[in-house]
């Protein structure tokens, strides 16, 4: 007979060799006191060193998990050039760099979330379809379980299996999409394939509780936008905020315009950010980068308000690690995800909630 | 000014044996100034104002290696720029000696700071203003005792702090001299006052909470870089400045160039999103200038491992020899503006 297996979220900082050597919840957020933490010694690498979940509903309730990683190796979703596969991985790399305490929301994000890492979702090669069921599953566990997912690409075909999970899960209430990129990514088809990199928000309008008036689309340049891409926007009289608005209006007041979108009348909100939405020089390690992009700054502004209204799922996709420079992009991804965190945080706490 | 002065150095090259070659440079040397050995009387016949010391130490760091490349980089970024700064009518020519490399015995952190400090002490004694290239940034910790010992403690130094980590860790893993202390020990020099110190462009989460809570004890300002985009990043950086200039002695400029954006800076240690952009640098390395006076500069940090077309590095070398050009505006050192290539073609 299988015993039954109590799951309990514990952290214990890689520097102390078990949980009978750790001293107090806090070490985690100071300087390291024993050895070099979690810089050149990293134990495992996981989210933010967060402890592994497995996922599972009811693991993640017993662990009281609020937020849930989950990594997507997935590149054959996608009409560009590979490497996204490598995306999460990547990430996990550049949060061994970072602690989870913020100082600029003065919040340990690790423990006010109990964020868990709940590994690599599977996929089946040469099969989008199949590989999109089990996103879709993972994604529904995570919510179901109770926890708000961080989803890390992974080509930008995730979002379709993504929104429609979250989709299911509030199938009694709206929800709102959100799509930040180069890219409209608004093909009716690609070629004939419904479910490529090229069609988020084409098949988000297309879930029963998502309308175009809790759509929009922000960070748009260049030519790498057919006309149907536009057209979907036009004739559905969904909001986009080109880059050229983003630029003569400030990041702060169009990020703000997206989100009140996204949120009106809406129960959940899903926030499907892809790398490349962030300018070539400070993101080199994205499948399609393209110049005149949103800089570093803008990023983090953009996910402090994003942190601001919350989101049900946060993914960061077209993450591609192979072409990066001095690890910038790698850890311009974590910041993105660690300042949405932070300050998410900062605002639950002063409007006296808990994750 | 001096007629035994040449001035072919300001001007395209005019060939023929004569002519600086500019993909020839002999030996490499900061800003191809002449050699002089690390010593006080030396340094002083020399009549440089600034003595470069390159600093190949990486055992205080904590994380990605590769900073010990870094004074060979910049000496190599500096041979593609000119001594004549249009912007300001100077001339640096002359201004600079190459002390070349403190000796470093690895292995021996201890040992090699002791040779930074001493290499230092030596630079001051001598009445120049050392640039010290690095290395971590644990270098700044022998080289700012070396500043508070020569000045002794009833003068005042101010300290300027560019970076995007705090570095301000009482001990990391039990050790008190590592890149991550650097703030620490310096803010515990007798003769700095907290209100002459100044930290510029502290972002994202390589800032642990005991840092934080140090800075706050000390009383330590800082201007995150999230506060210098919200009040305006040349306001902000003029404030950090004139705070280490007042009424003290002698001054301490540190850099390390992940205060930059990633973008503009990608050669060194530890890269960070968010950051200053190069145009915002060379106003803020201008301003420093503008003070006429400063007494160290020390660069740390570069990597050029990860660098990209020797970004950081040609940053670095625009932001140290820009604060000199300025410095020397300020002083009213600017050069005969009639002074023509064609004089030389034709003496």
């Amino acid at each position: 007979m299988k015993a039954k297996q109590d799951y309990v979220w514990t952290f214990v900082p890689h520097q102390h060799q078990g949980v009978a050597e750790h001293s107090g919840e806090n070490d985690h957020i100071h300087s390291p006191k024993k050895h070099n933490g979690a810089f050149k010694s990293r134990g495992l690498a996981t989210f933010m060193g967060a402890p592994y979940c497995p996922p599972d509903r009811k693991a993640i309730r017993q662990m009281g998990a609020k937020i849930c990683f989950l990594a997507c190796p997935w590149d054959q979703g996608q009409i560009v050039r590979a490497g996204t596969s490598q995306g999460a991985s990547g990430l996990r790399e550049a949060t061994t760099q970072y602690f989870p305490y913020m100082f600029e929301y003065d919040v340990d994000i690790l423990t006010f979330f109990k964020v868990v890492d709940c590994g690599d979702i599977p996929n089946v090669p040469g099969n989008n379809a199949k590989s999109h069921d089990l996103i879709d599953q993972y994604v529904s566990e995570c919510l179901e379980g109770g926890a708000k997912v961080i989803m890390c690409g992974g080509d930008h075909s995730l979002p379709i299996p993504g929104s429609r999970a979250l989709s299911r899960y509030k199938k009694k209430e709206k929800i709102g999409y959100l799509h930040v990129d180069a890219h409209l990514d608004a093909g009716p088809d690609w070629a004939g394939n419904k479910i490529t990199n090229c069609s988020g928000p084409a098949r988000a309008i297309e879930l029963p509780n998502c309308s175009a008036q809790n759509m929009a689309h922000m960070g748009s340049r260049n030519s790498l936008n057919p006309k149907d891409w536009w057209d979907f926007y036009v004739d559905n009289n969904i909001r986009v905020i080109p880059m050229r608005e983003v630029v003569e209006r400030g990041i702060e007041a169009c990020a703000e315009d997206i989100f009140k979108i996204a949120w009106k009348g809406t129960d959940a909100v899903y926030f499907s950010w892809d790398t490349d939405s962030i300018d070539i020089s400070c993101m080199p390690g994205s499948t399609s980068p393209e110049c005149f992009g949103l800089k570093g700054r803008e990023a983090i502004e953009l996910a402090r308000v994003a942190g601001k209204y919350g989101c049900d799922v946060l993914e960061v996709v077209e993450l591609a690690p192979y072409f990066d420079v001095s690890h910038m992009s790698i850890k311009m991804a974590a910041n993105m995800i660690y300042h949405y965190l932070g300050s998410r945080a900062r605002t639950l706490i002063d409007q006296g909630k808990t994750a | 000014m001096n007629p035994a002065k040449s001035y072919a150095h300001l001007f395209s090259p005019l060939g023929g044996d004569a002519g600086d070659n500019y993909r020839a440079p002999n030996v490499l040397t900061f800003l191809r100034s002449p050699y002089v050995a690390l010593n006080a009387q030396a340094l002083k016949k020399s009549g440089a104002r600034y003595a470069f010391l390159g600093v190949p130490f990486d055992e205080g760091n904590i994380g990605k290696p590769g900073s010990e490349e870094g004074p060979r980089e910049f000496r190599l970024a500096s041979q593609e720029y000119f001594t004549y700064w249009f912007e300001y009518n100077i001339d640096l020519y002359g201004t600079a000696v190459d002390c070349g490399d403190v000796s470093m015995p690895k292995v021996s952190p201890d040992v090699a700071r002791d040779r930074i400090y001493r290499a230092v002490r030596e630079v001051l004694k001598a009445g120049l203003v050392p640039i010290l290239v690095g290395g971590d940034r644990s270098l700044s910790i022998a080289a700012t005792k070396a500043l508070s010992d020569h000045i002794g403690v009833e003068k005042k130094m101010g300290y300027l702090h560019f970076g995007a980590h705090l570095d301000l860790a009482d001990s990391w893993a039990g050790e008190k001299n590592l890149a991550p202390c650097a703030l620490a020990r310096i803010t515990e020099l007798p003769n700095l006052a907290a209100t002459n110190v100044s930290h510029i462009g502290a972002r994202n989460s390589m800032n642990p909470k005991d840092w934080i809570d140090l800075a706050k004890d000390r009383n330590i300002r800082f201007i995150p870089m999230r506060e210098m985009l919200k009040e305006g990043v040349y306001e902000t950086a003029q404030g950090a400045i004139d705070r280490v200039w007042k009424n003290t002695d002698a001054q301490y400029v540190s850099f390390n160039f992940n205060v930059m954006d990633a973008s503009a800076a990608p050669g060194v240690t530890s890269t960070e999103p968010g950051g200053l952009e190069s145009r915002e640098m060379m106003r803020i390395a201008e301003m420093i200038g503008m003070k006429k006076i400063v007494t160290v500069i020390d660069v740390s940090e570069l990597c050029p491992v990860f660098d990209v077309s020797g970004t950081a590095a040609r940053l670095a070398v625009c932001v140290v020899t820009r604060i000199m050009a300025a410095l020397a505006k300020a002083r009213g050192e600017e050069i005969d503006a009639s002074i023509r290539r064609s004089d030389l073609m034709a003496g």
